[in-house]
């Protein structure tokens, strides 16, 4: 007995006397969020430094006679000459399931009031992005529930699709749907019971954005039984700039967990316009040389490192990736806008003019494109929208030059009135995404002429109506076409029964 | 105060005619002082407070400050002295410092590194933790 007891004493002996090495600084200054330091004389690059009341630095400037580091929380309680030290860390977050359904900062703290995260596992928030020999090509669909987009500019899982356009076009709406669309498929999905299904878990990472439009997002997607499938970053404008600047780079960290564990997942960045401001602010006060519009010179760096991190993994999952930009007055050739379209698979432009004309989304046909095109498109989507971008560019040249005259063949005619058909059936309330069985349905239905019979004002009542009867009557016939996933003839039979008996009901109306 | 750059350059030589074998030499120091008084660069005040900067930085990486809460002996003192000279490859003088606060044990400064060995220091990490 007393042998085991002078083990235990000689083992607290042990480590009672054990020194801990520690390195160490002293503050020089501290101002706008930046601390400069003198010693640190073993800190790394992006290495975690230790403020003395437990606020946390990433030391970002390694000088020869001092340290330029920015501070992750409250800078009012440190002075000169407080005392600093290394902690041999990078900056991690939590990540893993746990995190679903909850409201974080950029440092992975809950900040919903739901208590802490049961969460196992923590990735550093920088981390280099995945090799060519590692990633597969994209060729799985991730439906967005959003007609225009699905139709003509699909798409695909671990693809990186940019948002743009002004302020108040759109953009954050579409992010939204697509979440809610994922939670939708994925209650669908699981419900089914297959088990070749892979549900997409969704990261919004808000950066710079006003607290009432984050709390009206997170009661959307709540609203929307979508919180669950869902985590949300906050870096909101009342954060400080090393927050905003950190909080993609957390939400990808979170994102990546997802994909190397062989989940699928989407991240919305919104906006990277704002995370560029937050850094430039950086910046500045770190007196890094500043170029372009003054943002310093590695502000392409900083997006491209974020956007290669969203990939499709072999054997593993995937990341897809919609960064948001907002451009002032529809200028896309702006610095930042012009770095992102070129760092991404595509770009969906929504147009002012558009939006205030009432067509929503306000998709831009001409400036949308997405690189990854028709492979990530199943079958069906293919077969009833393969025309539909060529068909509404022509419609757009024709409509321009149908001003000037009214004497219009009748090819032209035909044209215009298709045309402006498809504009129509393309609008779409926001929070409704269309599942791809309904958007099939409608296309079909649009390239089989049943609307266009109908006055182009009455089109978009039409399409809600034959929607509506799809839903209450023809359930199995919509399942067919989504486990299927083409147009069979038992399937287009299905759909011309169904399309001429709405017909008949909504024409006697 | 921070200079500007060709001060800080500058600075930055006065410091390198200052080593002697790596080491700062006492008389090498009182030449740049002189040398300071005599041509009075511009930004004299900038400049040597940078210069002061570097030497302090230079001489407390030849000095471990070892801080202690309770006697310490010469003997320990000639102890931490070898050790860190061996460690860091350059002669180390060490002094002692009391410091109530520790508690108990010992915490030697040396540069911008810091050994710690004390109650105080435990209890630290200890709060923490929790």
């Amino acid at each position: 007995m007393s042998t085991v007891v002078e083990q235990i004493e000689q083992q607290i002996a042990k480590l009672s006397s054990k020194a801990v090495k520690k390195n160490t600084g002293t503050i020089r200054a501290v101002a706008d969020g930046v601390a400069k330091l003198d010693g640190l004389s073993d800190v790394m690059y992006n290495e975690m430094v230790q403020f003395p009341g437990g606020a946390i630095g990433i030391a970002l400037n390694l000088e020869a006679d001092e340290v330029g580091c920015v501070v992750l929380g409250d800078v009012s309680q440190l002075k000169e000459g407080d005392e600093v030290q290394t902690t041999g860390k990078l900056l991690s977050v939590p990540v893993g399931k746990a995190l679903l359904g909850r409201v974080v900062d950029a440092l992975g703290r809950p900040v919903d009031g739901k208590g802490p995260i049961d969460a196992t596992e923590s990735y550093p928030v920088e981390k280099i992005a995945p090799g060519i020999m590692v990633r597969k090509s994209v060729n799985q669909p991730l439906f967005t529930g959003i007609m225009a987009i699905d139709s003509m500019i699909p798409i695909g899982r671990g693809q990186r699709e940019l948002i743009i356009g002004d302020r108040g076009t759109g953009k954050t709406t579409i992010c939204i749907d697509t979440i809610i669309n994922q939670a939708r498929i994925n209650k669908v999905g699981l419900a089914s019971g297959d088990k070749a299904f892979r549900p997409v878990y969704s990261i919004y990472v808000a950066v710079g954005q006003k607290q009432s439009n984050v709390v009206r997002t997170i009661n959307s997607l709540e609203a929307a039984g979508a919180l669950e499938y869902t985590v949300i970053v906050a870096a909101t404008a009342g954060d400080n700039p090393a927050n905003q600047y950190l909080a993609p780079f957390s939400g990808a960290s979170i994102g990546e967990w997802f994909m190397e564990n062989g989940m699928d997942a989407l991240i919305v960045y919104d906006d990277l316009s704002k995370h560029a401001v937050a850094y430039r602010q950086i910046s500045l006060i770190l007196k890094r040389p500043s170029g372009r519009e003054a943002y310093p010179g590695d502000v392409f760096y900083l997006h491209s490192r974020l956007l290669e991190r969203a990939a499709r993994l072999d054997g593993k999952g995937s990341l897809t990736a919609l960064p948001v930009i907002e451009t002032q007055a529809g200028d896309v050739s702006a610095y930042i806008p012009t770095n992102v379209i070129s760092i991404t698979d595509g770009q969906i432009f929504l147009e002012t003019d558009l939006f205030n004309q009432g067509i929503r989304p306000a998709v831009s046909v001409g400036l949308s494109v997405s690189r990854v095109g028709s492979s990530a498109q199943i079958k069906v989507t293919k077969q009833v929208g393969g025309k539909l971008k060529g068909e509404l560019a022509q419609f757009r040249e024709l409509a321009a030059f149908a001003q000037f005259g009214s004497d219009l063949d009748p090819k032209t005619k035909a044209q215009l009135d298709r045309g402006s058909r498809i504009v129509e059936l393309f609008k779409q309330p926001q929070l409704n995404p269309l599942s791809i069985e309904m958007q099939a349905a409608v296309l079909w239905a649009l390239q089989k002429s049943y609307f266009d019979s109908i006055e182009v004002k009455s089109v978009v009542a039409a399409a809600n109506s034959f929607k509506e009867y799809l839903t209450s009557r023809k359930d199995a016939l919509l399942t067919k076409i989504r486990t299927e996933a083409k147009l069979t003839d038992e399937i287009e039979a299905g759909l011309k029964a169904s399309a001429d008996e709405w017909k008949g009901t909504f024409a006697a109306k | 105060m921070r200079g500007d750059k060709k001060t800080k350059l500058l600075a930055k030589q006065l410091f390198k005619l200052s080593l002697v074998n790596g080491q700062v030499s006492p008389e090498q120091v009182a030449g740049v002082l002189a040398y300071v008084e005599k041509s009075a660069p511009r930004h004299s005040l900038a400049l040597l407070k940078l210069y002061q900067q570097a030497i302090v930085t230079e001489l407390a990486k030849s000095h471990a400050l070892v801080e202690h809460a309770g006697p310490v002996s010469d003997a320990t003192l000639h102890l931490i002295a070898g050790a860190m000279t061996k460690k860091y490859q350059r002669v180390v003088t060490a002094s002692a410092k009391p410091n109530a606060k520790l508690l108990a044990g010992l915490r030697v400064r040396i540069g911008s590194d810091v050994y710690e060995s004390t109650v105080a220091g435990q209890l630290a990490t200890l709060s923490n933790a929790v």
